[in-house]
């Protein structure tokens, strides 16, 4: 039953065409027809938040989205974001505490984290730690991570970004 | 895994989405959210042959006031419930429930409808549309008909929708200006499936509550009142003395079902630590 | 997971036997039942379509009766596959009692479900079990002409 659907979306910021079957998920699509490897695929099933894009400005599970549905829609990743950047204070935080070291979740935590950082630009650390809950880490422990953001929020609220450090020889 | 194949349609017209739903059978399966139900299709527990998305249709869209009640549209995501000043102001039970359905990224796509049509026993609004006394707005090939919630929910994932029907909306009488609430679930971690979860409502007059309304949830096949304990408590001052009664009460009313990781011990033993936390705070 | 419970079916027991090994009984009985066949006097082959919230799985399997005593009791075995969706096995025991208003058919089932279906679906195997069991003597009772009457008594999950 090949009974491809033509679809078009923007893909950070490239409008993109292309005829898919309807069972292949968001993920399946930007990563082995768009080669963009930043989302990964955990569990398919909801649970681990590896496969986490944003959608029309918000997080979703790429495993739990056909790439039909975003037919019309504003896809953005890992890559984009950090191309465009929307998580660059988040980056530097978590390279400063540690808060990757396989790599397997970041690119999820980072999204969850930047949607955390927007809409409750005053949350507590335990706000943090449940909104977080969603995407599994089986690395870090968590702790580097929950830093991380905290620190970025406290520096957001100061009115600062914490930016790289650049070395000059 | 990946999904089996399926051919996939998007109506534009409630009256489109019914037809294809009917000659579809049980070979087809509707889509709103997709949180349930892709997850379904990942692990191949269904191979339905085509899937008819319903997220263009507008009559199952938006939350407004219309007259008295609430109207909730099918279609609003569990973050749009969360983030409406309209539920906060008119269902507030509603907005402290939000938060503790599965996390973020789920909730940003997940349908109120979707929800209730599976009516899951572990599901939040269930629960809560029972306690808010909701009507569910149902569309099929015979035209609209409404059902109140309490005869909505019969028995472990079934409703009164029939195969050829489609959800709609609910209406929710608004919250008058008495009217207190509690919701709670417990559960291990955040985003899991309740343990044992609590949806109530009241009226509160000093420390005496009327109109109480307690619905437990991820205990038994279905959402489930405790129309025994409400009857004790309505309208009676709420000492120790009554809650402990009303705490008996209701650990002999519900009959509850055991799961996959707790008895039913120790469940029916939850509900009576949620009534009591929760008796406790209506009248605080 | 074990399911045990008791069914007051307002007919009498030869009646209410004779319906459980009628196999057109049994196919109209079982729900989501879409074939039913007996391969011998002791082995029933069924393909049955389980359908339950967004899962729809069809599971073909067997069912194998032994000590049968007539009109009052057998036990069976049954093992069914559902495909990528996941496998079950158990065994249960119906025994029939004559009462007043009708016969008391009293039965104790032992079941595991593996797969996905047990692993995805195990927080609810045994709501699930209990509305099979529910819905299979609804439609068994009505086959018969006869019906059910509520009892006192929810059946035993575990």
């Amino acid at each position: 039953m090949s009974l491809k659907k033509k679809i078009s979306m923007t893909v950070n910021g490239v409008h993109v065409n292309t005829e898919i079957e309807p069972r292949r998920h968001l993920v399946d699509f930007l990563r082995e027809d768009l080669h963009l490897k930043g989302p990964h695929l955990g569990c398919e099933q909801g649970a681990c938040g590896a496969c986490t894009v944003k959608v029309d400005g918000q997080i979703i599970r790429g495993c739990l989205f056909l790439a039909v549905q975003a037919n019309g829609c504003v896809v953005e990743t890992i890559e984009g974001l950090t191309k465009s950047g929307a998580l660059a204070d988040l980056q530097e935080s978590f390279m400063r505490h540690n808060a990757m070291q396989c790599g397997f979740c970041s690119s999820g935590m980072l999204l969850a984290a930047a949607e955390l950082i927007e809409k409750q630009p005053k949350a507590s650390r335990e706000e943090v730690r449940e909104w977080i809950s969603g995407n599994y880490c089986r690395c870090t422990g968590y702790h580097s991570i929950v830093n991380a953001i905290v620190d970025v929020l406290e520096a957001r609220a100061k009115g600062q970004k914490i930016k790289p450090i650049i070395a000059h020889a | 895994m990946k999904a089996a194949a399926f051919d996939y349609i998007k109506p534009k017209a409630l009256s489109d989405a019914l037809s294809l739903l009917e000659q579809g059978g049980d070979d087809a399966q509707l889509i709103a959210g997709g949180q349930t139900l892709l997850a379904t299709l990942n692990m191949r527990l269904s191979e339905p042959s085509i899937l008819i998305d319903i997220t263009d249709i507008d009559e199952l869209k938006g939350i407004s006031v219309v007259g008295d009640k609430l109207r909730i549209g099918a279609l609003v995501t569990h973050t749009e419930i969360e983030d409406s000043d309209l539920v906060a102001k008119h269902a507030p039970l509603l907005k402290a429930a939000a938060p503790h359905i599965a996390h973020r990224a789920i909730r940003n796509l997940g349908t109120w409808g979707g929800s209730l049509a599976y009516g899951d026993p572990a599901a939040e609004w269930p629960a809560c549309s029972l306690t808010l006394q909701a009507t569910m707005v149902i569309h099929g090939p015979k035209g609209e008909r409404k059902i109140a919630a309490q005869e909505f929910f019969i028995d472990l994932y079934t409703t009164s929708l029939e195969p050829d029907e489609i959800l709609v909306a609910t209406e929710i009488p608004l919250a008058s200006s008495d009217q207190v609430f509690y919701f709670h679930e417990l559960a291990r971690r955040h985003g899991d499936y309740a343990v044992a979860g609590l949806a109530a409502v009241a009226q509160k007059k000093g420390n005496v509550l009327s109109n109480c309304i307690f619905t437990f949830f991820s205990v038994s096949s279905t959402p489930v009142m405790a129309a025994a304990t409400q009857g004790i408590v309505n309208g009676k001052a709420l000492n120790e003395q009554l809650i402990a009664q009303a705490v008996c009460t209701v650990r002999e009313e519900i009959d509850a079902i055991a799961d996959i990781t707790n008895s039913a011990e120790a469940k029916t033993h939850l509900i009576g630590v949620l009534l009591e936390r929760g008796l406790k705070h209506l009248i605080a | 997971m074990e399911l045990n419970g008791e069914q007051l079916i307002g007919a009498p027991i030869p009646e209410v036997w004779k319906g459980l090994n009628d196999i057109d009984v049994l196919a109209k009985s079982i729900p989501g039942c879409e074939e039913i066949s007996r391969v011998s006097p002791e082995e029933i082959h069924a393909k049955v379509m389980f359908k339950i919230g967004p899962v729809r799985a069809r599971f073909s399997g067997k069912l194998l009766l032994s000590d049968v005593v007539p009109d009052q009791s057998c036990s069976m075995a049954f093992e069914g596959s559902g495909g990528a969706a996941g496998f079950a096995k158990g065994k249960s025991r119906v025994e029939l009692k004559q009462v007043d208003g009708g016969t008391l058919v009293a039965y104790t089932t032992e079941a595991s479900i593996g797969g996905k279906l047990g692993q995805i679906g195990g927080r609810l195997i045994s709501a699930s079990a209990k509305k099979i069991a529910d819905d299979f003597f609804q439609k068994f009772a009505k086959e018969l002409g006869g019906e059910i009457v509520v009892l006192d008594s929810d059946p035993n999950v575990e």
